[in-house]
């Protein structure tokens, strides 16, 4: 056991951590002022553990980022114990839900290395990461997220959802095709509020040295997900159903960017004699649907994604032609003058420019968090041209064109290790 | 008065326990002269199993006449010598009362399905059809599929809540109700210190019930309580009744029907408490445990001639219970498990220590199955529950020093498997050794016998957050017994709130060493695996 190095951990933890002992299953959930919502997840969380786990030996743990709505409270009021007859859910064994406060911010890496190290001490064999932000959770996703580890061996559970053709854009267009292309695998949601893992998995990432990297932790779900990749653990997919779609504001691309784009940069680096080796793609073994598409009509404004993309390739031509190759930025400035009408990112530019991003990133040809952040508006240019080609696409035609993007990331992937062995 | 709060019971059947004539068969010869074995073990009582005239179809439970002994067993004046020694050692004697039912060989039987108008036709409950009573269940199930048989002499049916050689008597006539009080009557006279009531819910029938626990049932036993009372002061009835906690409540009474009561439910949860290493399944039972009389008491036990009942557990722990205990179908009887402790507990010392401790502290009057004091084993290729009444291992000898006889025979043959087998476990051996199981037994049955705090106090159940310890504080007066106990295979710590108890010293019961005086502190226990302790509390 790793006690000095764990001592982010606090003595009251430890000690409910000493009470629980030995756990078969370990669901944690990871909450920031969640108490609207909690009470209601931890229930179904509850009833997923006593119906498909009736009689494993499980915990609930709550890494708390300083809630200040009582939050924790709520997530240890509900254990399931002798000394609380009153739960109106039956269980053969007692299944303690402990919760803890960490001091730093309420960043998800200090929470995952929380959860971690509980799975550690704890011997957890099969761990779920939750969110406390699911409204639509159902007691199957505990099955669907634990059985591949639990009973057939795999690693990583991560999940796959029933989404509206329009969202999460980033991952669709950045995140799904790129880690396909340089990794080899298909994974959907490569970076997901709820995951599945086992608990030597949890160990190996535990003992990585990624938690003092600099960044305050951000993303580190999908640095655990890629590690997962990169160190041939067994991964899987399981399909839970509708996404909860959560209504951004424009504002918040720039952190999501920041959070997924330089998480995926950073490992490109130590992953490098992974990825580097990798040609084509598989995809992993699923449960259910690998993907389900809703058609739905969706207000967006257009409009204003492409004037943010052609201010940004104005204000920021200084930063792009440190990032970019000369001909890239030619074209971006090319199709920032078009009209709304004639505004079309190309795939393949697009594929370039990413590449030329990442390859500047390993370079720091500035600041790496500049680097990420100015992205973020040829992305909102990139979402227009994706917007626009898919207004009126079925299922299917959506479909093929992410795959047609993923391919495209594929094809380019020796530009990419062109440019990564030109900085060497 | 309230001899059987303290008492350690044990119980055994004459037939195997010790061949006195060398017949092969156990007799109250052979029983009286093991009294002395029984005397140093500690026990204070000895229950046994039924020993009257039968055709043992049911192991005895199918009784020909009440007011007899087996041939097999002896005479009666066997009996009443045995008795009389077991006395002089300070031992009281418990007999079986089969009341429910009697065997079909029984001459009432024969003269009640002789004819319709005979006497003692309505002595037995008929029918001509067998739809009355539908919602009854059916408690044998792997061998009867009606609680109704049909008599081809009387062209009947008749009533049995058990095997259909097993006819219910009907309680609703007032001459088998009288006659029933002097079968017993006949035995008290005879010095007989207890009954154990066999199968006492199913006494009444009524149409629309489920026929047990019925008020007219309670009457029956009531009346018998009170007739007891009035002309055999200080003798005990202990009722056999595998209902729950709150339906067997109403057999104490206002403390006038039954002095004791097996508590069913509790047995197979410390057995699931054990599995699952969490005391949820312990604590919740005892929770749902009424309060009773001050005068009744509920008679705990972990083995017994039956098989280990899973009547009171719900479906899930039933299939717990199975998949945990009796993996093997051929272990399995009706709802229930017939297996021995030792092997139930994968012959861990342990484990098998942890719950003779838990026995032995936990509130109410703990019964030893006779062998399970040297950790006997079973035989599941006997049939039915034989396999657990195999002949008790008296030495390595020549039929485990149980019988002269040839060994072909013996009324059963004797367990003779390399671990449970009869020259690796039996009693001379284990005397031999300071270490034995039998030897620790002795010294925990001094233990528990050495205040009567675990057979008369209050409990508190502590809830530390560790839920793989079960601790209780027992108190009677200003003794106060504080009970930790680690249900898990692994070393456990955990911090008791002994808060109230600030300034006690602890002392451990059993090797009388002192440890830290309790303080504001939580108290902090570190346990090895299936570790126990019982501490005195003493203010010094």
């Amino acid at each position: 056991m790793k006690l000095v190095e764990e001592s982010f951990l606090t003595d009251d933890f430890l000690r409910q951590l000493i009470s629980v002992g030995e756990v078969d299953i370990l669901v944690s959930l990871p909450t920031h002022n969640n108490a609207k919502t909690i009470g209601a997840i931890v229930q179904t969380i509850q009833s997923g553990i006593l119906n498909w786990f009736p009689r494993e030996r499980a915990v609930i743990i709550n890494a708390d980022g300083g809630s200040r709505d009582g939050t924790p409270e709520l997530v240890r009021g509900v254990s399931i114990d002798d000394a609380r007859p009153a739960s109106n859910l039956y269980a053969l064994r007692t299944l303690h839900s402990i919760s803890t406060k960490y001091a730093s911010s309420p960043a998800s890496g200090v929470a995952l290395r929380t959860i971690l190290a509980a799975a550690e001490l704890l011997r957890a064999k099969a761990c779920v990461v939750m969110s406390p932000e699911s409204a639509n959770i159902e007691p199957e996703w505990i099955s669907k997220l634990l059985r591949p580890i639990y009973d057939d061996g795999f690693d990583l559970v991560t999940p796959t959802y029933r989404r509206h053709k329009f969202e999460g854009l980033l991952i669709t267009n950045l995140l799904y095709p790129m880690t396909r292309a340089l990794y080899g695998l298909r994974i959907r949601e490569a970076y997901s509020p709820e995951f599945g893992f086992s608990g030597r998995l949890g160990s190996q990432f535990l003992g990585q040295n990624v938690w003092n990297d600099g960044t305050d932790g951000a993303g580190v779900e999908l640095r655990f997900t890629l590690a997962a990749i990169a160190g041939r653990y067994r991964i899987c997919q399981s399909f839970l159903g509708e996404k909860d779609r959560i209504e951004r504001r424009a504002a918040d691309l720039v952190p999501a960017v920041r959070q997924i784009v330089g998480t995926l940069f950073s490992a490109l680096e130590s992953d490098f004699p992974v990825w580097s080796t990798v040609a084509g793609s598989q995809p992993p073994p699923t449960t259910g649907a690998d993907h389900e598409v809703l058609l739905e009509p969706l207000r967006v404004n257009r409009k204003r994604l492409r004037e943010m993309f052609s201010t940004g390739v104005a204000e920021l031509e200084s930063v792009f032609q440190s990032i970019l190759s000369p001909s890239t930025l030619t074209e971006l400035q090319s199709i920032a003058r078009l009209g709304e009408e004639e505004f079309h990112y190309p795939a393949e530019l697009w594929v370039r420019t990413v590449y030329e991003f990442a390859a500047s990133y390993r370079k720091s040809v500035i600041s790496r968090d500049h680097i990420v952040q100015a992205l973020a508006p040829l992305f909102r240019g990139r979402v227009f041209t994706f917007l626009t080609e898919n207004r009126n696409a079925s299922a299917d035609e959506v479909e093929n064109n992410v795959e047609a993007l993923c391919l495209e990331f594929e094809r380019l992937k020796p530009y990419l290790l062109q440019l990564w062995k030109s900085g060497e | 008065m309230l001899w059987y709060k303290d008492a350690i019971i044990y119980q055994a059947h004459v037939r195997t326990f010790y061949d006195g004539n060398g017949d092969g068969i156990g007799d109250f010869h052979g029983l009286e002269e093991k009294l002395d074995y029984l005397q140093e073990l500690g026990v204070s009582a000895i229950w046994l199993m039924p020993f009257f005239p039968s055709p043992l179809r049911d192991d005895g439970y199918d009784i020909a006449d009440y007011n007899a002994v087996h041939s097999s067993y002896g005479t009666l004046e066997d009996f009443r010598k045995f008795l009389g020694s077991a006395h002089e050692r300070g031992i009281r004697v418990i007999i079986e009362m089969v009341l429910n039912h009697t065997s079909d060989q029984h001459p009432w039987f024969q003269e009640s399905r002789s004819s319709r108008d005979n006497p003692r036709r309505d002595w037995y409950v008929w029918s001509d059809t067998d739809t009355r009573y539908k919602g009854t269940r059916i408690i044998f199930r792997d061998t009867e599929t009606s609680n109704w048989a049909w008599d081809p002499i009387s062209k009947s049916y008749y009533w049995h809540r058990f095997f259909s050689h097993q006819p219910d008597l009907n309680y609703d006539n007032p001459a088998v109700r009288e006659q029933m009080w002097n079968v017993m009557k006949f035995w008290l006279e005879m010095g007989v210190d207890a009954f154990r009531l066999d199968a006492v819910p199913y006494l009444v029938e009524r149409e629309g019930t489920i026929c047990e626990n019925l008020p007219e049932t309670h009457a029956v036993l009531k009346e018998l309580r009170r007739k007891l009372d009035e002309q055999f002061p200080g003798r005990m009835l202990l009722a056999e009744a595998n209902q729950w906690p709150a339906d067997l409540r109403p057999y104490f009474g206002d403390g006038d029907e039954f002095h004791m009561a097996f508590h069913f439910p509790l047995m197979p949860r410390m057995f699931m408490g054990l599995k699952l290493e969490d005391r949820k399944p312990i604590t919740e039972i005892l929770q749902q445990t009424p309060e009773i009389p001050p005068s009744c008491q509920w008679c705990l036990f972990l083995r017994n001639h039956d098989e280990l009942t899973l009547e009171m557990v719900t479906d899930v722990e039933r299939d717990y219970m199975y998949d945990t205990y009796a993996e093997s179908k051929t272990m399995r009887l009706n709802l229930g498990i017939r297996r021995r402790l030792a092997p139930l507990l994968d012959n861990d010392r342990r484990r098998i220590e942890l719950m003779n401790g838990m026995l032995m502290s936990l509130p109410g009057t703990p019964i030893v199955y006779y062998g399970d004091e040297i950790g006997m084993g079973d035989n599941i290729n006997l049939g039915d529950r034989n396999g657990v009444r195999t002949p008790m291992q008296w030495d390595g000898g020549t039929n485990g020093g149980f019988s002269t006889a040839d060994s072909e025979r013996l009324y059963a043959p004797l367990i003779q498997d390399p671990v449970y087998g009869y020259p690796a476990v039996n009693v001379l051996r284990q005397k031999a050794s300071e270490h034995s199981l039998l030897n620790w037994m002795q010294r925990i049955i001094t233990v528990r016998r050495s205040t009567e705090v675990f057979g008369r106090g209050s409990i508190e159940f502590l809830y530390p957050a560790n839920h793989r310890i079960l601790a209780y504080v027992r108190r009677l007066g200003n003794e106060v017994v504080l009970v930790v106990n680690n249900l898990s295979s692994t070393a456990q710590a955990v911090e008791l709130d002994l808060r109230r108890y600030k300034g006690n010293i602890l002392i451990e019961m059993s090797g009388k060493n002192m440890f830290p005086r309790v303080g504001d502190l939580p108290y902090l226990l570190t346990m090895g695996s299936y570790q126990f302790y019982w501490f005195r509390l003493r203010r010094i």
